[in-house]
């Protein structure tokens, strides 16, 4: 991925919002220091200052604008990226939740009109023999079937950023039957039929499916189950934030994944981390946004 | 294989012992006549239950020969009904097909929790057309049975008509979900059905039989339609059944098939013990014929 970013020969503005944070300057001068970002680190200076101190970065390579508060800086970073003063829109050590109300304001906010706002991540794990993308770890609930197909699209989007020319999208169940008592098995069934009538693009879709079908050619075999995706996933698209959101976790905590991941639905990248999050995330998050800037 | 005409049912029905038709009551002027054809034709062995003198008479006014035929005498309408679902739940009749009374009538008997025809199946009507414009009979279904059908009604509907078309000797028909576009539209509750019972066939859910939906009409019969519409289907422009997404449209194209491309057409009920011959009055003689053999065929 930062092979790809680096061929971009390009340096992305990054507006930090509210940005003493010592995983996220770090992340942030590893970027600068690879010619790919510049940064726009806005808060307290002083304490931005410290914090490049004690994490032993140089404070000089970055402008910084002062902000009396984590709201405002929210406000300012948003305003910088809109205004095109930035690229893309970092969220540093603030709450998700003001974070994205200044990103979700409908004046100043970076939305897109009717735009469904999701996210996609990537992961890399050593037991998958690629990259695996999944949504939504994080901002849409219970996805209705409207949700589900936009969620669809920006993983497919992303993918093919990534070079996949038709990304093999699995969508996510417990099983791979249908019944009309599971809401999910209705939905994707009804989107594998708008993806082959040419309503949902660029992607081989099936589902529902279970991981195993989606992500294992053993499965496939034992259950003999006939599926284009043929256990080589590249996309998953899971039934609910509480089902996709711990399975990236379980794959950082225990088979050493690493996540990259962005806000989707925006005008510009919207970088949105957990802030307990590696700086090795963070860094590929910077990375990934670059990438779909 | 697959059907050409309607005539080619004989062949289904040929070689095999003669199927026993119950007609009741049976002193019906309307039907009476396609079932002693039909048994002179040897397709099916008639047993008439209903009013003796009545039936007598009809016969002596239509100059119908009916020397050897099996008649029970029972003048009362309901008590004939009665009796004649009680044989074809003993297994004395192959096929039931209703004479002189109400559609109510019979399915009532049809469907007593004691003595009746149930079988657990929902009871679904299946049509077979035969016209000039398409290289084969198609079927279709449900055009007089089922009013709304929900999911779980369509998926009985197809089992009932693809059991059907085995009898007839299908090897995995080719099933159209029929919908105003071949595209899902969220607004169309029979686009969503059909992609839920295309990928319910993907999975294996529904066997036996090749299911693609929504087709809108013209692709699920013209291949030419389909193609230029760059549509890729099995079933596109092959269709053996046509499922409709309610009684309304398949009522429509019914009657259109058989009063503007003057079809033919046989009709059965299936999904009790027997298939039941339904024939309405303003049905042609032919039909009410083709209806008993198809009858035979499929039971």
């Amino acid at each position: 991925m930062v092979e790809r970013v680096l061929a971009l020969e390009k340096k992305h503005r990054i507006a930090v919002a509210w940005a003493q944070d010592k995983n996220t300057i770090n992340a942030i001068n590893k970027a600068v220091t690879n010619g790919f970002a510049e940064a726009i680190l806005i808060g307290k200076p002083q304490e931005i200052i410290n914090t490049c101190k004690a994490a032993g970065v140089d404070s000089k390579s970055f402008n910084i604008i002062e902000s009396d508060n984590e709201i405002n800086a929210s406000k300012e970073a948003v305003r910088m990226t809109k205004t095109g003063a930035a690229d893309i829109v970092m969220k540093g050590l603030i709450g998700t939740d003001k974070f994205l109300k200044a990103v979700m304001d409908k004046e100043k906010g970076l939305m897109l009109p009717n735009a469904v706002l999701s996210y996609v991540g990537a992961i890399q794990i050593p037991a998958y023999h690629k990259l695996l993308f999944i949504t939504d770890p994080a901002v849409i609930p219970f996805p209705d079937l409207e949700q589900k197909i936009s969620m669809a699209g920006y993983a497919i989007e992303m993918a093919v950023r990534f070079g996949i020319n038709k990304p093999r999208i699995a969508l996510i169940s417990a099983s791979e039957k249908i019944s009309p008592r599971f809401q999910n098995s209705v939905d994707y069934s009804i989107m594998c039929k708008m993806a082959e009538q040419g309503q949902i693009q660029n992607c081989i879709m099936d589902g529902p499916l279970d991981l195993f079908l989606a992500c294992d050619k053993k499965s496939i075999e034992i259950k003999g189950v006939n599926t284009p995706v043929n256990g080589e996933a590249d996309i998953l698209l899971f039934p609910s934030l509480e089902s996709c959101n711990p399975f990236y976790k379980g794959l950082m905590l225990f088979a050493q994944g690493e996540i990259g991941g962005l806000i989707r639905g925006t005008e510009k990248p919207v970088i949105l981390m957990s802030r307990s999050e590696s700086e090795k995330s963070k860094y590929y998050c910077i990375a990934l946004s670059c990438l779909m800037a | 294989m697959v059907l050409k005409t309607l005539s080619e049912l004989k062949n289904v029905i040929a070689g095999g012992p003669r199927k026993k038709l119950i007609l009741a009551p049976a002193h019906d002027q309307h039907s009476l006549g396609a079932v002693i054809r039909a048994w002179k034709d040897n397709i099916i062995e008639p047993i008439l239950i209903g009013d003796e003198a009545g039936i007598l008479n009809i016969c002596s006014e239509n100059n119908y020969d009916i020397t050897g035929l099996t008649i029970i005498n029972e003048p009362d309408l309901e008590k004939s009904v009665e009796m004649s679902v009680k044989m074809a739940s003993n297994k004395q009749a192959d096929v039931l097909m209703k004479g002189k009374v109400g559609t109510s009538t019979l399915l009532k008997c049809v469907l007593n929790k004691e003595w009746g025809l149930r079988t657990g199946n929902l009871l679904s009507h299946f049509a077979l057309f035969e016209v000039d414009t398409y290289h084969k009979v198609i079927a279709v279904t449900d055009v007089a049975m089922n009013i709304a059908p929900n999911l779980k009604d369509k998926i009985a509907i197809i089992n009932n008509s693809v059991a059907c078309l085995i009898k007839l000797g299908y090897n995995m028909p080719k099933v159209a979900i029929l919908g105003a576009v071949e595209m899902v539209n969220e607004n169309m509750e029979a686009t969503l059905d059909a992609a839920l019972l295309s990928k319910m066939n993907q999975r294996d859910q529904i066997r036996n039989c090749i299911i693609d939906g929504p087709l809108a009409f013209d692709n699920a019969v013209s291949l030419e339609s389909a193609q230029h519409k760059g549509i890729r289907s099995e079933v596109a422009g092959d269709t053996d059944l046509l499922l409709m997404p309610d009684i309304e449209v398949g009522n429509v194209l019914y009657k259109s098939l058989v009063f503007f491309a003057k079809a033919k057409v046989a009709a059965v009920i299936l999904g009790a013990r027997v298939p039941i011959v339904l024939t309405s009055r303003s049905d042609s003689e032919q039909a009410k014929y083709d209806s008993i053999l198809l009858s035979a065929a499929a039971s």
